[in-house]
């Protein structure tokens, strides 16, 4: 009894002492209660029987509504703070850009703040000349952001994206700026990027235009499929989509790059009428390792 | 020597403490004592690069490209700086021609000849001579003499040991109230029990919000409150972080994995990140060898290989508002063989760019490829680009690289066939060197 009570006491009180740092609140705690314990366990016990545990229910009760207003309603108010802060950053962002710039120190600082807040730092307008010269800083900084979205989603789409989810994906970052982001901005922030290598590219599968971020060097969903292929020595478009639940685009963009690069081959003639790629450089049993496992070889 | 050793990053770059920020970069500086009789333990540092910190001034010596070894640095800390000497404009001199700029520094030593940030004993001047007449040397001694009086090394940098490791919503610094680690204040019942924590809630609350008017009042105000600001926003961070994991409420998945790559970018932000304001000419070598020290951990994490694209997201991300361009971070990339950068590009048939530890060699894949191709299967049907790619787990397109990489090295032997590319082992290497064997018997 005696424990339990304290126990309880004790979470509420470090509820709401939660903006301590936990040690220094539980050391802070420690030393404190270690007076106000015994009162109540003098209480306790002076008051024994039902009406006594009723009596400490309820305080425990009204405690811990308490607790958790005070805890709400500081939550509130620290959402409400980093708003503002927020917004101030924002603005700041945009009004002191080169100032921020000439100083150092400060743009270390100022960075930090950003990076705290969630505040994306990068928030140039379009302005004239870059809309119709595609100069400034807005396709570069548009291209930072279209690259982070893709890696941010990367554990999600394997590297590909819908160019409409992906501008979404960015206007959002970049609320503050006046004019909207368009799919046509973001085209052109990719085509920025051609100099960094042929990986990062937008295509076309059916009526949806996707932006690939993982060059076909570094893409896993092939081993993957490859992987799948072992047992049978094909796969199916429909097979691999219900094993793997990846998006359809997905599937046909690795399918379509194994047929390319000359590792798959295409079969239709299949009485089900599923497309069949077949696989008939891997040896079919994948005994081939380094080991050197003894093996039958594959059927030819 | 008088001077201090100063750390240098694997590609050559300063390595910085915490709270210290590079101001300036200059080239073909010499530093020398001005005195005739020089110590014996004196070197003149001749041709180096400078670089003006908040800290510390740094002499970089230049580093030779076919030596692989460590170049030297040396560092004068600011206190131990008496007075600047800027170089006298307008002389006679300056009518025949440009002259060497020189600044002179009186710097203060102990007795017993090192230097001394308090206490001197006595003071000596040591000169700096800029040799690169294009440099731009008034702006470096003007950037000098802001630091001076800036006197950033006598602020402690708070937490900046570990950034985002603070204990959530730690005593209020930025109040300017309490500024010890401990809460010191003595126990009264006025701050006991419920009422005393409502009432220091609310008053927290109520100077959070006035330090937040007051610091966006405009930009000189922000500058001023930086450091209590950074502070703050750190607490409201960590607070909403703690609160938001309980109630569940209001983050939908995206903006959770947006706020670790958030967390990720700050781990590994640039403090001074080298523009072309700070490095002039100096800007894509010093860039380069940023952008090296930079990858290399991220390399670790990504199995030794980047697409160069995500390269220059994070390395943009890291330098907050100074973006390079895409043509700037390949020509940084390019300068990594000169400046014996732990790392490389590498292009592939494609034309896709990415980026390597140079520790990440070819060798070891070729010799698990040669290992492969001896093997029974390997021997009978040779081996596609999909076999490769099973048994070393490489993607397959990457796998077909290696294979062509290890045939361009002789290593394999093609057979283009109708059921694909395969490579078997390649004998006549070994043909050749039986023929040389059978000849020097002969003789």
């Amino acid at each position: 009894m005696e424990r339990a009570a304290s126990g309880i006491t004790r979470k509420f009180v470090l509820l709401a002492i939660g903006r301590l740092p936990e040690e220094l609140g539980r050391s802070w705690f420690d030393k404190c209660f270690r007076g106000l314990d015994r009162p109540l366990r003098m209480a306790f016990r002076r008051r024994p029987g039902i009406s006594g545990l009723q009596g400490a229910t309820a305080a425990r009760a009204q405690y811990k509504t308490l607790g958790e207003d005070v805890a709400k309603v500081r939550t509130e108010q620290m959402t409400e703070q980093l708003a503002t802060f927020k917004k101030s950053l924002e603005d700041f962002a945009q009004k002191y850009k080169n100032d921020i710039k000439k100083q150092p120190a400060f743009r270390a600082q100022f960075h930090e703040m950003c990076a705290k807040c969630g505040v994306d730092p990068l928030a140039s307008n379009k302005g004239f000349w870059a809309e119709l010269l595609g100069i400034g800083d807005f396709y570069y900084e548009l291209g930072v952001q279209i690259v982070e979205a893709c890696l941010a989603t990367r554990p999600h789409n394997g590297g590909l994206i819908d160019l409409q989810d992906l501008r979404a994906l960015v206007a959002k970052k970049r609320r503050t700026a006046k004019e909207p982001v368009t799919e046509d901005d973001c085209i052109r922030a990719i085509g920025k990027l051609k100099a960094l290598g042929s990986g990062f590219e937008i295509f076309t599968v059916g009526s949806r235009r996707l932006v690939r971020s993982v060059p076909t060097e570094l893409n896993r969903d092939h081993n993957e499929i490859l992987e799948m292929a072992q047992g049978k020595g094909f796969v199916t478009a429909a097979e691999v989509q219900a094993q793997k639940g990846w998006p359809p685009g997905r599937v046909e963009d690795a399918l379509e790059t194994l047929l390319r690069e000359g590792l798959a081959m295409i079969d239709d003639g299949d009485p089900d009428g599923q497309r069949r790629f077949w696989f008939p450089c891997s040896s079919g049993d994948g005994n081939l390792s380094i080991e050197g496992q003894l093996g039958e070889g594959p059927i030819r | 020597m008088l001077l201090l050793e100063a750390q240098l990053s694997e590609s050559g770059r300063p390595i910085l403490q915490p709270g210290e920020i590079e101001c300036q970069l200059i080239d073909s500086t010499d530093i020398d004592l001005e005195q005739e009789t020089k110590p014996p333990y004196w070197n003149p540092l001749l041709g180096g690069i400078v670089s003006l910190t908040t800290h510390r001034i740094i002499w970089i010596e230049r580093t030779r490209k076919k030596e692989p070894v460590q170049s030297r640095a040396f560092a004068i800390p600011h206190p131990a700086v008496h007075a600047l000497e800027p170089p006298k404009k307008g002389g006679l001199k300056s009518l025949f021609g440009k002259q060497a700029v020189k600044l002179r520094i009186v710097v203060g030593i102990r007795k017993d000849g090192a230097l001394a940030t308090r206490d001197a004993a006595s003071a000596v001047r040591v000169v700096m001579v800029f040799r690169n007449l294009d440099s731009n040397s008034d702006a470096f001694v003007t950037r000098f003499q802001e630091v001076l009086e800036a006197k950033a090394w006598t602020v402690i940098p708070p937490t900046s040991a570990l950034p985002g490791r603070a204990h959530p919503g730690s005593e209020p610094s930025f109040s300017g109230r309490q500024d010890g680690s401990q809460p010191s204040r003595a126990f009264t019942t006025a701050h006991a029990g419920v009422s005393g924590i409502l009432k220091r809630e609310e008053a927290q609350a109520k100077q959070a919000d006035e330090t937040l008017q007051e610091a966006f009042g405009d930009l000189n105000a922000l500058m001023s409150k930086a450091k209590d600001m950074v502070a703050l926003a750190e607490r409201i961070r960590m607070r909403l972080a703690g609160s938001s994991g309980g109630t569940g409420g209001g983050t939908d998945e995206g903006e959770g994995s947006r706020q670790e790559m958030q967390d990720l970018l700050l781990s590994v932000g640039i403090a001074s990140p080298v523009t072309r304001e700070n490095a002039g000419a100096l800007y894509h070598q010093q860039l380069s060898r940023q952008l090296s020290d930079f990858v290399g951990p991220l390399l670790v994490k990504s199995n030794g290989m980047m697409a160069l694209v995500d390269v220059y997201c994070f390395f943009n991300r890291a330098r907050g508002t100074e973006l390079i361009s895409p043509d700037d971070l390949l020509q940084a990339c390019r300068l990594w063989e000169r400046v014996n950068a732990p790392v490389r590009l590498r292009r592939f048939e494609s034309g896709v760019l990415i980026v390597q530890a140079r520790g990440h060699s070819d060798e070891a894949i070729f010799a698990q490829l040669a290992q492969l191709v001896k093997t029974p299967d390997g021997t009978h049907f040779g081996i596609s680009a999909s076999d490769a790619a099973r048994a070393l787990g490489l993607p397959p397109a990457l796998a077909k690289e290696e294979l062509l990489a290890a045939e361009y090295r002789g290593l394999l032997c093609r057979d283009d066939g109708a059921d694909g590319l395969r490579f078997y082992h390649n004998f006549f290497l070994e043909l050749d060197s039986l023929q040389e064997a059978a000849a020097g018997q002969q003789q």
